[in-house]
Order: structure tokens, then C-alpha cells, then sequence
């Protein structure tokens, strides 16, 4: 399995790719990214080759673009299409789900979380992909 | 009435100083620590320093608040303790890199100040978090321009302590 995990602070990134391999996921590549716009850059490299994404996990608040404006610029671009992405942020209020979910978002996960939450939210995923 | 139907946008300095508030408080820095970081934590009184403050290398991080309440969520450890944070958040030897410990102590910041407005439904929604500011250094103190009150409240956990301040600039009076 390949995840892209789009977050500025390199260690919640980390944290993050620590807790998909306690959730037992088996990671085979995971492609890190520190913001929407090199998040951007890995997907339009991806689309030249014949490897393919399984998740796409991304922070909200980040620098120079944030989550949701990589989300709409991703699906503005057709960039991996089909390869679900799941929020991970503390902001948990109703206005930044509801945005994220306009921005093509199919999951959402808020710090702090557990590795058993992150597995319950992104197994319905990687199966329904 | 539950907490989270009350429509509660913003808060007097009443409510910030309260006994409930403070209990929101010790919930999200529990819940972040047990979560994050596998400890448990125990608040305590305010901290006798053990040793000559001007002699302590200490880490603070700080997110602001902005929107429907302007202030700053403030983290402060020594060294030690910032870096036994960041081992038990990344748990690789990458986390004793100077740049790795301000990461993960920032990041402790975000989820305490977050976890902390997302007890207030209401008031989450119109409050929003700056990234962390980690600051390094020797007996500094950070000061507001303009009045605020603060919450300050002082935790255990393993062997060491963790002081956290909320501030809350131009409270509105009761």
C-alpha cells in the first residue's frame, strides 16, 4: 500500500505514518509532503507513472496552501482520481468539515487520535476504493 | 442543558477564570497526553522552581486564538521534558534533533489549544489557531499588549512538569 501524508510539521508526519503501521496497515512506500503545493507536485509526477496511490492524508492549516485548497486543486486537475482523502487537523468545528467534504474529503480524523481510530476510519475506505 | 448546546460565542472573563473552564482545561491536557504520548498527568500546584530559573534552558510553544476570542495558548517545559516529548510522540532517534523537539512540542501546542476550543462547540466555530511559535531560551517572559487574563495551570507527568497559560486578551466583563 502507497500513502501521501501532507502535513508542515515533519514530526506529526510521523506521528501519523507511526500510527497506520500500528493500525496494521501494510505500508510498502509512504510520500511525504509539506504543504498542498509540493503535495501537488508528488501527484502531478505520480500521474507519469505506473504506480499508483492507495490514501492521501493531509493537514488543514498549513503554509503557502493549505489542505482544502490542495483538495480542489487536485480535483481541478483530475490528479488522483478515485484515491480517497482523509483529513487530519485539530480545527473539528462543522464549518471545516463541511468544507473539507466539499473539497472532495471522504474522511476526517481529529488530534489527537489513537491508532485504533485511524484504523476504523480508513479500512471502510481502502475497501470501498 | 449539555455544554455543547450551549451557544456559547464567546467567553466573559468570568467564564475563562471559571472552575468549569479549568476543568475543560485538565481534560484536553489529559486526553492529549494519554493519547499522544502514552502518559498520564496530574495537575499540581504552581511549581517551586528546582533550580536557579535564570539557569533553566526552557522550551515554550504558542498558538494564538484569533476571531471569537483573541489570545494565545502558551506551553512551557525545560529541555529535558521537551525532549522526552518528542521521543514519546515519535519514538525514533530523530527525535532528539533540535529541530525535531520545537516540532513536536509545537504540535503538543496545537492539539492542547484545538482540543481545548473544541470543548466550546459554539465558540470553536467562530475561534481560529495560528500555527506554533516555539521559543527557546533562558528566563524570557512573554508579555500582551493589551489587558488579558490568564489561566495558568502546572502538571506532572513522568519525571517532569509542564506549565500551561491560556490568555485571553480584551475579555469582556461580566
Amino acid at each position: 500500500m502507497r500513502a501521501l501524508i501532507v502535513d508542515d510539521s515533519a514530526v506529526m508526519r510521523k506521528v501519523i505514518e507511526r500510527a497506520l503501521r500500528q493500525a496494521g496497515l501494510d505500508l510498502s512506500e509512504v510520500l511525504h509532503a509539506s504543504n498542498g503545493e509540493e503535495a501537488l507536485e508528488i501527484l502531478r509526477t505520480e500521474a507519469g507513472s505506473s504506480l499508483r496511490l492507495d490514501i492521501i492524508f493531509s493537514d488543514i492549516n498549513m503554509p503557502v496552501m493549505d489542505g482544502i485548497q490542495f483538495l480542489k486543486q487536485r480535483k481541478a486537475e483530475g490528479l488522483a482520481e478515485g484515491v480517497p482523502a482523509v483529513m487530519i487537523t485539530t480545527e473539528g468545528s462543522k464549518a471545516f468539515v463541511m468544507d473539507a467534504i466539499a473539497a472532495d474529503a471522504k474522511g476526517f480524523i481529529c488530534k489527537p487520535f489513537t491508532g485504533d481510530q485511524v484504523k476504523e476510519r480508513v479500512l471502510p475506505l481502502l475497501r470501498s476504493a | 442543558m449539555s455544554e455543547s448546546m450551549v451557544a456559547l460565542k464567546s467567553l466573559s472573563a468570568e467564564d475563562f477564570l471559571s472552575a468549569k473552564n479549568m476543568e475543560r482545561v485538565d481534560d484536553t491536557v489529559a486526553e492529549v497526553f494519554s493519547m499522544m504520548l502514552g502518559f498520564d498527568v496530574e495537575s499540581i500546584p504552581a511549581a517551586v522552581p528546582t533550580a536557579n530559573p535564570g539557569e533553566m534552558n526552557e522550551r515554550t510553544a504558542i498558538v494564538g486564538f484569533s476571531g471569537s476570542m483573541r489570545g494565545s495558548c502558551e506551553v512551557r517545559v525545560d529541555f529535558l521534558a521537551a525532549k522526552d516529548i518528542c521521543v514519546a510522540m515519535i519514538g525514533d532517534a530523530s527525535a532528539e534533533e533540535e529541530d525535531s523537539i520545537s516540532d513536536a512540542l509545537g504540535e503538543l501546542c496545537n492539539m492542547l489549544a484545538g482540543g481545548w476550543k473544541n470543548r466550546l462547540p459554539s465558540f470553536s466555530a467562530e475561534c481560529s489557531l495560528s500555527p506554533p511559535t516555539v521559543i527557546s531560551g533562558r528566563d524570557y517572559r512573554v508579555h500582551m499588549s493589551t489587558p488579558s487574563v490568564r489561566l495558568v495551570r502546572t502538571y506532572r507527568f513522568g519525571e517532569h512538569t509542564f506549565h500551561l497559560t491560556l490568555h485571553q486578551e480584551d475579555p469582556i466583563t461580566a
